[in-house]
């Protein structure tokens, strides 16, 4: 895959103070192509599906959601949301999302990821997890032991 | 001779990049001039001679004209709607998802994403020619919890300024660390109107939130500090309906400054009740502020409820949901013998939850910050 300008144009965005204080690369020096490239090849080898996994994340989301804030048990999960008010954009321009964090522990093994609408559209929609070291970065392996152990 | 070439091919190069740089300079400034251009305001009650180029938003910010924003111009609040009368070319797709239909049958656009590139004729709200920007300095900065800090601004130029009580601002803060541009954001007042030489908010640590971070981990007393406002819709109606107030977090700031306006303007003969939702007692503020206000007005009643109290917390007041106390006190508490009125602040899944509850007993004037 090739850094198209599109993808230049999002990377620049996913800077330190553009779109949030931290930025999404964390301290990757990978271009955004070559992380999404090398997650797409993890998620291959795991047998994970990202329409799978974002649709059970936003299942999760939402009955976090009730909490208003409390952890709230739902299956094999300990969900925990917090809100702030107003809207963050996708650095890849498609979409507005809430600030809604939640974080998702599985109860079987302790493991846990921490979760925001954006971070679950990047996932879905541009199969991006965010760069190592990242707050949001979704480890695949972190992933299949939180959501499928 | 090939020495010769080996030195001048280089120089050759770089002269032929200069030229073509000057080229697309003049060019840019060529196709990108649009000269001065006229904004007309109001049907010609107002008009302004800017330079064109820049997007609505900041030109009328320039000539004094403060239109809200909560995202400081990046297109994801959708607060700064504007009428435009004039051909403006067709919406973007970064303005469609704040459009209802009825906006776009009036032509209201997004002045951060319109950009002024000709004579433009608007329509704004009398009131937006009162807000202004204010230059101050940190008084003071107190964690009022761990998350959550009070943040009071001495007003210096101008040194006074007039709000309702429940009306918000925006803070602008300077580039630091990696951030390079200066960034606005917007929060409710806390402090009360008559003290005009100051704003005081409540702002709370947003993870990776850039205005929320310098606030907290940057931002010291004595730091100059830049406001423009006062903004909102969200203050007391004046009416004599009971008022329901509802708050978690750094909601409570414009709950506070109504409260505390009520009372020092003697509106006391309105029953009022105040549920502050936290998690635990770490989350609880101003808890002794409001208890002493309680006694001192018998028709004021303030209602802390922890969700998830801890057992050293010792609480032995309200425990659930704010919003599963709510309803306990509108079903048997409350009398039902008034009309009333709904003020909410906090996350938006909070004011969801609520309005559900109000709408349970029937309660429809409802009010809250859409930001």
């Amino acid at each position: 895959m090739k850094l198209t300008p599109e993808y230049a144009s999002a990377q620049e965005s996913m800077k330190p103070g553009k779109i949030t204080a931290e930025g999404f690369l964390g301290d990757d020096d990978r271009n955004i192509v070559d992380i999404i490239t090398a997650d797409e090849e993890e998620f291959a080898h795991l047998n994970l599906d990202f329409s799978e996994i974002a649709k059970l994340l936003r299942q999760l989301l939402r009955e976090g959601a009730k909490g208003l804030g409390n952890v709230v048990t739902f299956e094999k999960w300990e969900i925990t949301v917090d809100e702030a008010r107003g809207n963050i954009p996708c650095p890849f321009k498609d979409g507005m999302f809430s600030k809604r964090v939640a974080t998702i522990k599985n109860l079987n093994n302790s493991k846990q990821i921490m979760i925001s609408d954006l971070s679950v559209h990047l996932l879905e929609k541009h199969h991006f997890l965010q760069g190592k070291g990242s707050i949001f970065r979704l480890e695949p392996s972190i992933i299949k032991a939180v959501l499928y152990e | 001779m090939v020495m010769i070439r080996v030195l001048m091919d280089p120089l050759v190069i770089a002269a032929i990049s200069t030229a073509f740089a000057i080229i697309i300079t003049i060019v840019d400034s060529i196709v990108n001039n649009y000269g001065d251009v006229e904004i007309d305001i109001n049907n010609g009650k107002k008009v302004l001679k800017v330079k064109g180029g820049s997007p609505l938003l900041q030109t009328l910010a320039s000539q004094g004209i403060f239109v809200a924003s909560a995202c400081g111009g990046r297109g994801t609040c959708g607060a700064c709607k504007v009428k435009v009368l004039s051909d403006v070319g067709p919406y973007l797709p970064t303005e469609m998802p704040h459009m209802s239909s009825e906006d776009i049958s009036k032509n209201v656009r997004l002045a951060c994403q319109v950009k002024v590139k000709s004579g433009i004729k608007i329509e704004l709200p009398e009131e937006l020619f009162n807000i202004k920007k204010y230059k101050g300095v940190v008084e003071s900065l107190k964690n009022v919890t761990y998350d959550i800090k009070e943040l009071r601004i001495k007003l210096i130029e101008p040194n006074e300024i007039s709000f309702k009580a429940g009306q918000y601002v925006q803070i602008v803060i300077p580039p630091y660390g990696d951030i390079k541009e200066h960034t606005q954001r917007a929060y409710s007042i806390s402090s009360v109107p008559s003290d005009k030489n100051h704003v005081e908010l409540l702002i709370r640590l947003v993870p990776n939130g850039i205005v929320t971070t310098y606030v907290h981990n940057y931002m010291k007393e004595g730091d100059e500090a830049e406001l423009v406002g006062p903004f909102g819709e969200f203050y007391m109606r004046d009416t004599n309906a009971d008022m329901v107030m509802v708050a978690g977090g750094s909601g409570m700031a414009p709950i506070k400054s109504i409260i505390f306006d009520m009372y020092e303007r003697n509106i006391t003969n309105r029953r009022v009740w105040f549920f502050f939702g936290a998690r635990s007692l770490r989350d609880l503020y101003y808890v002794e502020l409001f208890r002493d206000l309680e006694k001192k007005w018998p028709n004021f009643h303030f209602v802390p409820a922890l969700s998830d109290p801890k057992p050293e917390d010792n609480w032995s007041g309200e425990v659930g949901l704010i919003t599963n106390v709510l309803d306990k006190y509108l079903d048997s508490m409350i009398p039902k013998d008034n009309v009333k009125e709904g003020y909410l602040c906090g996350s938006p899944g909070m004011i969801s939850g609520c309005i559900q509850v109000f709408n349970k007993y029937n309660i429809k004037d409802v009010y809250f910050d859409k930001f």
